[in-house]
This record gives C-alpha cells, sequence and structure tokens, in this order.
C-alpha cells in the first residue's frame, strides 16, 4: 500500500513533457491506427435540432451561411461545413455565403470547391459567395438592413446587379435561414443580437467547443435553434447526414470528424486519467504534509 | 518540388516550430511566432484595404464618372482631388494604377459626400503616427467608442438580458421535467446574481445564497474547462492529422525529415543555451 503511495506521490510530480507526450501518443495511435479504436456516434438532442431544422427548409429556401473562422479552427468547423452543404445542396438549397473574418474566404472557397462539384451546383445559380467585409458587428447590422450597401460585388468581382441568386435579395429578411459557423467574435452570439432576434430569423449555429457554454442559454431559449458543438457536433451531423442521403440512395464517404472522434476519445480518457491522478497525488501529497506538521 | 509540395514543407516546418515550445521557449518557436504575428496583420490589412476601403469608400467617393453622368465645374474639382491622390499611390506616377482607377471606382452611381466623414476620422487615426498631430487619433477612437456602445446597448438589452430574463421564468403549466429544470435555471440565475452583490456583507442566510451562487458557478467554470480541453484536443488532431498526411512519400516525407532536422536543432542548441544559463548562474 505504501509503495503504491509513493507511486501516486511520484505521479504528480510528472514532468510536463511526459504529460504533453502521453496526450500526443493518444491521439496519434486512433489515427494511425483508426480500425483499432472505432467507436459508434449517437447524434444528440441539439444536433438533430440543427439537421431537422435544415431538412424541413423546402427546395428553393434561401440560406445564408457567415463563415467566422479560420485555419486555426479548421478541425471543428470545417467538418461542419462540408456536412451542412452538403445537406443543403441535395436539397436544392440556395446558399448565400459571407465572411466575417478575413480567413474565412479561404475557407468558403475550400468548401465550395470540394462540396459544389459533388452534387454539380454552379456559383450564381446554386451558391454565391460574397466574402469578407471588415467591420464585425457593423457587418451584420448592415446585411440585416442593406446589404447592398456594403457589398457590390461577390467574391469573385462580380455585380451583384448581374448575379440571378441575388435578385430580390436585400437584407436579412429575404433570407429563410440564417446559419453561423463561428469560432469566436464576431460570431453567432451577433447574428442573434444584431440580425435574427429584432428581425425574427431563424438561426443556427455550430461552433468551436469553447464556445459552447457561451452560446447554450441562447439555444435553450430558442434564440438559437440546435447547436453543432465542436467537433463532437460536426462528427454527430455528418451522420445525420449520411443516414439522409444514404436514404436518397446517395453513397458518401465517413467524414472527417467521424474519422478524428476516436483521437478525441483516447485524449479525453487519457486527460481523464491524468486528472483523477493529479488529484489522488495532491491529496497524498497533503496528507503527508500534515502528518509531518503533527 | 510542386507548389503543393513546397506548401507541405512550410506547413510541417512551421507546426513543427509551434510545437517546440513543448519543449522549451527556442528560436523556432519564435521565428514562427513573429511569422505569424506579421503575415496576419499583413493579410488582415490588405484585405481590410481591398475589400472596404477601396470599394465601399473610395467607391463611393469618387464612383465611375460613366455612372454619374455629366458632372458641372464642382464635380470636376472633386475629381481632380481622386487625380492627386492617383498621382500620390502612384508613387508620383512611376506605378501602375491600380487603387484610383481610370475615370472613377465602379460600383456606385452618385458621389455620397456624407462618406468624407469616416475618411476624416481614418486619416486621424493614421495620424497616431506623428507625435505632433497624434492628439486628433483620440476624436476617431471617441466617435468608434460612442457608436459601438449605442450599437450594442439595445441589441445587448434585447438579446441578452429582457429575452434571456423571460426565459428564466419558471413554466409551472407544463410537465414535471420542465418545472424542475426551469427552478434549477431560476435558483442558479438568482444565487449567482446574489454571489456578484458586493452592497451588503455575504454573511447568514445572504451568504448561504452566496455560497450556493458559487457552486453554480463552478459546475459553468467547469464545463467550459470541459470544452476548452475538448476544443484544444480538437484543433492537436486537426495538426496532427495534417502531420500524419504530410508524411509519405508523395510530400518527399516532409514530417519525419523535418523533425529530425528540428529535434537534432533543438538538442544542439538546448547544450549550448544550457551551457549559456549554467554561466548566468554562476
Amino acid at each position: 500500500m505504501e509503495t503504491l503511495k509513493n507511486i501516486f506521490i511520484k505521479l504528480g510530480s510528472m514532468d510536463r513533457r511526459i504529460i504533453f507526450l502521453l496526450v500526443g501518443l493518444s491521439v496519434l495511435f486512433p489515427l494511425l491506427k483508426p480500425d483499432w479504436f472505432t467507436l459508434p456516434i449517437r447524434p444528440k438532442q441539439h444536433s438533430q435540432i440543427v439537421f431537422d431544422e435544415i431538412n424541413k427548409l423546402e427546395a428553393g429556401s434561401k440560406v445564408l451561411l457567415s463563415f467566422e473562422y479560420g485555419p486555426s479552427t479548421k478541425p471543428e468547423i470545417h467538418p461542419m461545413t462540408i456536412a451542412l452543404l452538403r445537406h443543403m445542396f441535395v436539397k436544392d438549397i440556395k446558399v448565400y455565403a459571407v465572411a466575417l473574418w478575413p480567413d474565412g474566404n479561404f475557407m468558403s472557397m475550400i468548401a465550395f470547391d470540394e462540396v459544389a462539384v459533388e452534387y454539380n451546383k454552379k456559383i450564381g445559380i446554386d451558391y454565391v459567395n460574397l466574402g469578407y467585409k471588415p467591420g464585425g458587428e457593423a457587418v451584420i447590422k448592415g446585411i440585416a438592413s442593406d446589404i447592398r450597401t456594403l457589398y457590390t460585388v461577390d467574391l469573385n468581382g462580380t455585380s451583384l446587379d448581374e448575379i440571378p441568386m441575388m435578385q430580390n435579395m436585400n437584407n436579412v429578411e429575404d433570407f429563410d435561414f440564417v446559419f453561423s459557423l463561428s469560432a469566436g467574435t464576431p460570431g453567432s452570439k451577433e447574428w442573434v443580437q444584431y440580425a435574427t432576434d429584432p428581425k425574427g430569423i431563424a438561426m443556427s449555429t455550430g461552433c468551436t467547443s469553447i464556445q459552447v457554454t457561451d452560446i447554450v442559454p441562447y439555444v435553450e431559449n430558442g434564440q438559437i435553434r440546435g447547436i453543432l458543438a465542436g467537433m463532437p457536433g460536426a462528427a454527430e451531423y455528418e451522420e445525420l447526414v449520411k443516414t439522409e442521403l444514404t436514404s436518397r440512395g446517395l453513397v458518401i464517404k465517413s467524414g472527417e470528424a467521424t474519422s478524428m472522434m476516436s483521437a478525441q476519445s483516447m485524449a479525453h480518457v487519457v486527460i481523464v486519467l491524468l486528472i483523477i491522478f493529479g488529484n489522488i497525488s495532491y491529496y497524498l501529497t497533503r496528507n503527508n504534509k500534515r502528518k509531518g506538521r503533527k | 518540388m510542386s507548389a503543393e509540395i513546397f506548401g507541405s514543407w512550410i506547413v510541417v516546418f512551421l507546426t513543427l516550430c509551434i510545437f517546440s515550445y513543448l519543449f522549451d521557449d527556442n528560436p523556432f518557436y519564435k521565428a514562427a511566432e513573429h511569422i505569424f504575428i506579421g503575415v496576419s496583420a499583413g493579410y488582415w490589412a490588405v484585405i481590410a484595404f481591398w475589400q472596404q476601403i477601396q470599394p465601399n469608400l473610395f467607391g463611393r467617393l469618387w464612383p465611375k464618372l460613366e455612372d454619374v453622368g455629366e458632372g458641372s465645374v464642382l464635380q470636376s474639382a472633386w475629381y481632380s482631388i481622386y487625380k492627386v491622390l492617383n498621382f500620390i499611390s502612384t508613387g508620383f506616377g512611376i506605378l501602375d494604377r491600380s487603387i484610383f482607377p481610370e475615370g472613377g471606382i465602379k460600383g456606385y452611381d452618385e458621389i455620397r459626400l456624407m462618406y468624407l466623414i469616416p475618411f476624416i476620422l481614418g486619416t486621424f487615426m493614421l495620424l497616431r503616427l506623428v507625435p505632433k498631430v497624434g492628439w486628433l487619433a483620440r476624436w476617431a477612437i471617441a466617435y468608434i467608442v460612442g457608436m459601438t456602445a449605442g450599437l450594442r446597448f439595445y441589441s445587448f438589452l434585447n438579446s441578452d438580458i429582457l429575452i434571456q430574463i423571460k426565459a428564466s421564468t419558471i413554466d409551472f403549466s407544463s410537465d414535471w421535467g420542465t418545472i424542475i429544470n426551469g427552478l434549477i435555471v431560476f435558483i442558479g440565475t438568482m444565487t449567482g446574481l446574489i454571489y456578484f452583490f458586493f452592497s451588503k456583507e455575504h454573511k447568514g442566510s445572504f451568504g448561504t445564497l452566496s455560497k450556493i451562487g458559487i457552486y453554480f458557478l463552478m459546475i459553468k467554470f467547469g464545463a467550459s474547462f470541459g470544452f476548452a480541453v475538448m476544443g484544444r484536443i480538437s484543433l492537436l488532431i486537426g495538426r496532427i492529422n495534417q502531420l500524419k498526411d504530410y508524411s509519405t512519400a508523395e510530400f518527399n516525407y516532409a514530417t519525419p525529415i523535418i523533425s529530425i532536422f528540428i529535434i537534432i536543432c533543438l538538442a544542439i542548441w538546448s547544450f549550448m543555451d544550457g551551457g549559456n544559463k549554467n554561466e548566468s548562474t554562476a
């Protein structure tokens, strides 16, 4: 028993670099050998709500898709974007993309390049990419009141008047749904405050894990309809879209987030174990100190 | 070497440079950090200029003459300023014109002089670089602070206060589950607010309620911490996944080669720096 205690006490003073290594290995192994770590993905309520909201939109509905993320948060948000675009394109929903972050432009271009080809969708007819405008909240406010004061051309430099999809599109009220792909500020919160709440437009979000606790109050009272929470949310949405597309006779491979979830789960197991060991070590060390004082 | 392979080598090198911080603060990490800040600032400035200032500010002040229509003498005088700005921006005629195209900027069909205000305020911001007239930047900052406060006030009040208060009321006509959930939210909100009420000493029943508030806050912080860990792990997975992809023959074994290079360099640096540290301690 005493030996075990000593082991735990020594674990408490473990070099932080060993902890980094353990976490790194827990991520690396499932990525190298995915077959050894396959775990089922069960969509949770919030992801299901997002899916149902998109699924009930009719063909020709107009969805404003806002890109508020960049390469740094790509692993969490981008898989959602791909799954979401697949879902919307297969339902013939018209997608209008804007970016509130400068690198959101890259993310939107990569996503459209990948998915538009799969479903034979044409720019200007099935989707339009308006690109980035600096200003954050002011841009959202501008989209809410008059898009054309902000945007005169799309990302390719085509005048909005020459884009068929942009006819009669003047402000956020002309959209049926707003979807915010958010990694921070400006993001989902600002869309709620400046556009969807004042104008009464339905909205959902896919955000980074770190934002979830800040966004959930809006979700719980219906200001935001469902939330895709980080990589697990993305994997759940991929699963729902895969089921939907399979039911339509379409075959798609597993999404990126799904393939990375085993690594996520393994890392969580390692972190939880480290927290438990750390607490036991702290408890034992404190007890030893108290005994020493007596 | 194709552009894709070259790009992959840069990606791997910079990723591993940042990861090297886990070992210790070192020149690789510092270099990657500085490159990141420089590139981000440069990219942001260029994008902001070409997506906003050029088309939306200059474009409104000097729209294409053919779209504006026949003009007066005043209009000609106004466009002579445009010509002067073009002359300056092209390095006094040495460079090709790009910011101020011939005959005005396409996009709008009327001159909007109202936009002179943001133009002047924007210029004031830049004057911060000139110490003698740097105080003028305060006018622009005052405008931004005032405008943002006003803009945010209503939206925040509506979405974050009024609707949230409405949502924290308990609906006693619904099922038991919803009522219990509503009660937890209500108690959490009230006790959380009590904890942040500092005009009364936290003693007695008030202190107990404040303590309950702390527990609710702790649960919130715990959830936030859990999600933060999850987010960071997701990002780590993304990086490791990319490093794995670039470790193949297709990318000329970028990951293993650069890893070995950085490890050797760090070992040498550590040995040398260790010597320096010992000297300074002595």
